[in-house]
């Protein structure tokens, strides 16, 4: 049987010591995605640092800024006024996520480095895998892809990064705030995370051993309208075939700030760039909506079981603008 | 005949009486069991669909701690395939020999001193492989044939000549998805061995099956085998045969003379106890420009797995379904490298149908007509095919009183003429003749000297409420209230059941229960009539019932006594009596005996432009003969209704081509329908009690999920305007 060390870190500094100084070592929080992956046999850590006791709990809520500690769970950041009066739309993206009971345990550092839901990765039997074994193939883009990603994509990895949460968060520019055996650092959102496409194996920035403590989310200007819309075929507990993190901020007809971020398509939480600039100084109409939409699927690269997510993305983003414009169809 | 009379207790919505044992998690299930000294089992399962094994490294996993021992096809003991059963053969026994026949095929088996060292240590168990191309494709035509696999092929008129001629025709192709019964108790097995005599818990539908099965595969006499399932979690089906696991367990428990437990893994019940298996149907229904059928064909493709069989007459209902003269159906089944597809509720006749009730729905739009209005044109007011009246047929209750609830008139016939905000409405209606199943049934019912009874039989209660009905039909036919009876079942020590499949339990074991008792009342009844001191001093025994725990002459209370007064005069601790059923043949009826009818009105909500669809309302109304128990009637036929919620819009068992393997074998990845899926249920019950059983029940597990997926579809079809002729309807097929 494999043996497994557990360690209750007492302070950031030291979990940070262990777990840089032993490539075997992995963070533990919540556990939902960790022990899952260890029961499957994906991941085989030889020592978990358990960092739950740490302090990193707070939510403290600024003017234009709400800094939320790693540990908070997506159950008690959904339930911060801040969050439901700001920035509802992060609301809607971490309720529309797993369970109660499964967002009762998550931590909202646990979330932004979850690891993809790929059937191929999570089973080891399949031996082609390039995030598992890279180098190996990929499976999936062979398999059954339905749930897989078409933008950041290639036919190295198409697995997708299934957080809600995060594709709400990188709209935002939301940043990281990490801690190595250097110090502390931060990395916007937007920087942190690695397309599938170029690295399959490498996620994100993080060196082994770094831990994020804590994340700065901006608060969206007054006046701003954000909504969260995931389209999947169940209707609760389940990731998103396709979904879009929308804020608009609209004066009279015309759009003076556009955020978009789309999930289910992603190999990463996708932030429209395009559509945004496609939207900003536009009038809020159907046509122009369905124009950014376009944008935003621009370089999709998909595989017969994944090609009607494109369709599917443009009109889950149109469908966000409308709803959030008050535009009919 | 004697017949059930209503009394207050046979029909009434009463509580299971298991209840507060399974809210407080004291109801204990197969996987709960433990014994002194037991060890645990893990399976080592093949990572190719066909080939051979050509080396098997077990030296690692048998160094690893803990670990007892190492079964592969080198070292496992030959096994003897188990005897055919009435459903047909048992699977293959485990590592015989080197061959790989599906993909998740058990290669060894890991036994240890606790489940973590054995999960542990199976996953150092290697494998080398001769794989060679697997046959996984429906319609490859290298897949050996199996042609009328149970001789249910049928034939009436002349359906060709019939359809070439008919005014109006559908012509249509349907397919359906490989299903997975996914039980929520995960299937689990403990084998004691004493001596020669075993003891198996086991989650089973059939503890006498288990028992005749392990007895020729072991060779024992089956008096030394004893099967235990007091509760099971839930099976679908998946319990009605004894699997591979089964035997490798009892097998290992043997070999190490140690209790051995193997409980499966959530992907492994994926691989290992069976599933639905797809369909490919060619269907063609023939009317008159006035409505009135003139011919079917009905022609289906299933998959079976290389060696292995599956009653599943996909066609076969169409024979029965509607009056018409020309009627052909016809099964065949494709030989795939495939993990054994089984019963699955319903099984066959989900499939079928949806194809049918489908291809009715798509006729009646070419014809311009109401779905509703031509199933009742071409109604069968007799059997179809025995040309004998039904021994109860509720049908078109089921249609008038559905449309009623449903205001199936309301709705405008035109597709996508109705809506609401992003959403078409749609409304959609099945039709659904499930078929008649019985078997040999036997009960045995003791009452004590205190005026308690015992009831007992080999049955089992797989969460449909069996210990429920059967404790209120007892309590009704001894005229004792609820908590003066016990019924206990999932014992193979017991009096012979038959399983808990094809809708057959409650009416088998109902009308043995009834038997039984009214033996026993007999007894007492000719005790007393030949007992000067009784009240009943010579009363025939015949002309006696019982009411509120008092034996007296029929419809005179007052001149009885109780059973306490009889056996207390008598000086016997308890009397006790058998009970038998048998089904009765139509011959012997003069009539075609009816399994349950059913009729499903869906509304759907299908999004213009997302095609995301949602069930918004369903409404069943079902004839199920006398219905023993309203609630736990009712919560089968809304879980069936749930069950077919998923079959129509989730679930899909997907093979990885070419490798075999099950992609998406959990519950993240194999959708089924959470509660956001579920709209309210309505369910009603009509009918009268069936006249082929002296109970009148007809069962009621399989009907609820039959006609959901059609309903669906042709409900989609209101809504849009698209036939979507596969399932499950996902929403890429409406973009």
């Amino acid at each position: 049987m494999r043996a497994l060390e557990y360690v209750r870190a007492t302070d950031a500094a030291q979990a940070v010591e262990i777990v840089a100084g032993d490539p075997t070592a992995a963070f533990l929080a919540g556990g939902t995605t960790q022990l899952d992956l260890m029961k499957d046999g994906v991941l085989n850590p030889t020592r978990l640092v358990d960092i739950t006791r740490l302090p990193l709990r707070a939510i403290e809520s600024h003017e234009d800024v709400l800094h939320v500690g790693a540990l908070v769970t997506m159950e008690e950041l959904a339930a911060h006024p801040t969050v439901a009066d700001r920035i509802p739309f992060v609301r809607d993206a971490l309720l529309s996520g797993a369970s109660v009971q499964l967002r009762n345990m998550a931590t909202i550092g646990g979330n932004l480095l979850q690891r993809t839901r790929c059937r191929y990765f999570r089973d080891p039997d399949v031996s082609q895998c390039n995030k598992r074994a890279p180098g190996s193939g990929c499976a999936a883009v062979h398999g059954s892809p339905r749930m897989h990603a078409i933008l950041g994509a290639s036919a190295r990895c198409i697995a997708v990064h299934a957080s809600d949460l995060a594709v709400a968060l990188v709209a935002l520019d939301a940043v990281v705030h990490v801690q190595g055996l250097a110090g502390p650092r931060q990395v916007p959102l937007t920087e942190f995370y690695l397309e599938a496409a170029d690295s399959p194996e490498v996620e994100n920035v993080l060196q082994h051993g770094e831990l994020i403590t804590s994340l700065s989310v901006p608060l969206l200007p007054a006046g701003a309208r954000s909504g969260y819309l995931k389209v999947r075929d169940r209707s609760s507990y389940e990731f998103a075939l396709t979904s879009a993190a929308v804020s608009l901020l609209i004066f009279g007809n015309a759009i003076k700030e556009a955020r978009i971020g789309l999930g289910g398509v992603g190999s990463v939480p996708w932030r429209a760039w395009e559509a945004e600039r496609a939207l900003v100084g536009a009038s809020a109409s159907v046509e122009n909506f369905q124009w950014a939409a376009a944008q935003a699927v621009q370089g999709a690269w998909t595989v017969p079981g994944t090609a009607f997510k494109v369709e599917l993305a443009r009109r889950t983003l149109v469908r966000e603008l409308q709803a959030l414009a008050g535009v009919a169809p | 005949m004697r017949t059930v009379r209503s009394r207050p207790v046979i029909g009434t919505g009463v509580n299971r009486v298991d209840g507060p044992r399974k809210v407080t998690g004291t109801a204990p299930y197969p996987m709960d069991f433990d014994v002194p000294g037991q060890v645990y089992a893990a399976l080592v399962q093949s990572t190719i669909a066909a080939g051979r094994i050509l080396r098997i490294d077990t030296e690692a996993a048998e160094a690893s701690p803990g670990v007892v021992t190492v079964l592969t096809h080198t070292n496992a003991p030959r096994l003897k395939r188990a005897p055919v059963s009435k459903l047909g053969a048992s699977p293959p026994p485990p590592l015989q020999d080197d061959r790989i026949l599906h993909y998740g095929q058990h290669i060894a088996v890991v036994v240890a001193e606790t489940p973590e060292q054995a999960t542990a240590a199976a996953r150092l168990v290697s494998a080398e492989y001769e794989p060679t191309e697997p046959l996984l494709d429906l319609m490859d035509p290298r897949a050996p044939q199996v042609d009328d696999p149970w001789g249910t092929d049928h034939s009436r008129g002349d359906a060709a000549a019939a359809l070439t001629t008919a005014e109006v025709m559908v012509e249509a192709t349907y397919t359906t998805a490989d299903n997975t019964n996914n039980p929520l108790g995960p299937f689990a097995t403990l084998a004691s061995w004493d001596g020669g005599h075993l003891t198996v818990h086991d989650t089973t539908q059939w503890p006498f099956l288990v028992r005749g099965t392990l007895a020729a595969v072991f060779g024992v006499p089956e008096s030394s085998v004893r099967v235990l399932a007091p509760y099971v979690g839930g099976g679908f089906g998946a319990g009605l045969r004894v699997w591979p696991h089964v035997i490798l367990t009892v097998a290992a428990a043997r070999l190490l003379q140690r209790p051995v437990k193997l409980v499966l893994t959530r992907p492994q019940m994926f691989t290992s106890v069976g599933h639905r298996p797809k369909t490919v149907q060619r269907i063609s229904v023939g009317a008159t420009r006035t409505g009135d059928l003139v011919g079917i064909d009905h022609r289906s493709v299933s998959p079976v797995a290389m060696e292995d069989e599956d009653y599943e007459p996909v066609a076969s209902g169409t024979a029965s379904a509607y009056a018409c003269e020309n009627v052909f159906t016809q099964d065949r089944q494709a030989r795939l490298n495939i993990p054994d597809p089984t019963s699955m509720r319903a099984p066959a006749q989900a499939q079928g149908n949806f194809a049918l009730e489908s291809a009715l729905d798509e006729l009646a739009y070419k014809l311009g007509v109401d779905p509703l209005d031509l199933r009742l044109r071409n109604y069968a007011e007799i059997h179809p095919v025995h040309s004998l009246p039904w021994s109860s047929k509720a049908l078109r209750e089921c249609y008038e009183v559905g449309a009623q609830r449903f205001g199936w008139y309301a709705r405008n016939p035109v597709p996508g003429s109705m809506r609401d905000g992003n959403w078409l409405v749609g409304y959609g209606v099945a039709g659904v003749s499930y078929p008649w199943f019985a078997m040999d049934c036997y009960a045995q019912v003791t009452v004590h000297r205190d005026g308690s009874a015992l009831v007992r039989s080999a049955a089992t209660d797989i969460g449909t409420g069996t210990y429920t009905v059967m404790t209120q039909l007892s309590a009704e036919c001894l005229g004792l209230h609820l908590g003066q009876v016990r019924f206990d079942l999932g014992d193979s020590d017991m009096p012979v059941a038959p399983q808990a499949g094809g809708s057959g339990l409650t009416a088998a074991l109902g009308n043995a229960v009834f038997d039984a008792c009214h033996q026993l009342l007999r007894r007492f009844a000719e005790l007393a009539s030949g007992d000067r001191e009784s009240p009943l001093y010579g009363v025939a025994p015949e002309a006696v019932e019982a009411t509120q725990g008092h034996v007296h002459p029929i419809g005179r209370p007052r001149l009885g006594e109780t059973y306490t007064d009889i056996l207390g005069r008598h000086e016997l601790p308890e009397l006790a009596a058998n009970g038998h059923s048998r089904p009765r043949s139509q011959d012997e009826l003069g009539m075609a005996p009816a399994g349950a009818f059913g009729a499903k009105f869906v509304e759907v909500r299908v999004d213009a432009e997302l095609g995301l669809v949602r069930v918004a309302r369903a409404v069943s109304v079902i004839d199920g003969g006398r219905i023993l128990n309203e609630k736990t009637a009712r919560s089968q036929i809304i879980g069936g209704t749930v069950g077919g919620i998923g079959m129509a819009l989730l679930e899909d068992t997907v093979t990885d081509v070419p490798s075999g393997r099950i992609a998406n074998g959990t519950f993240g990845d194999y959708l089924i329908p959470v509660n956001a899926d579920v709209p309210d249920m309505d369910v009603v019950f009509v009918g009268d009690p069936d006249r082929g059983s002296p109970v009148g029940t007809k069962g009621v597990g399989e009907v609820g999920i039959v006609g959901v997926a059609a309903a669906v579809a042709n409900a989609v079809h209101h809504a849009t305007g698209k036939r979507i002729r596969s399932l499950p309807i996902t929403l890429d097929a409406l973009l």
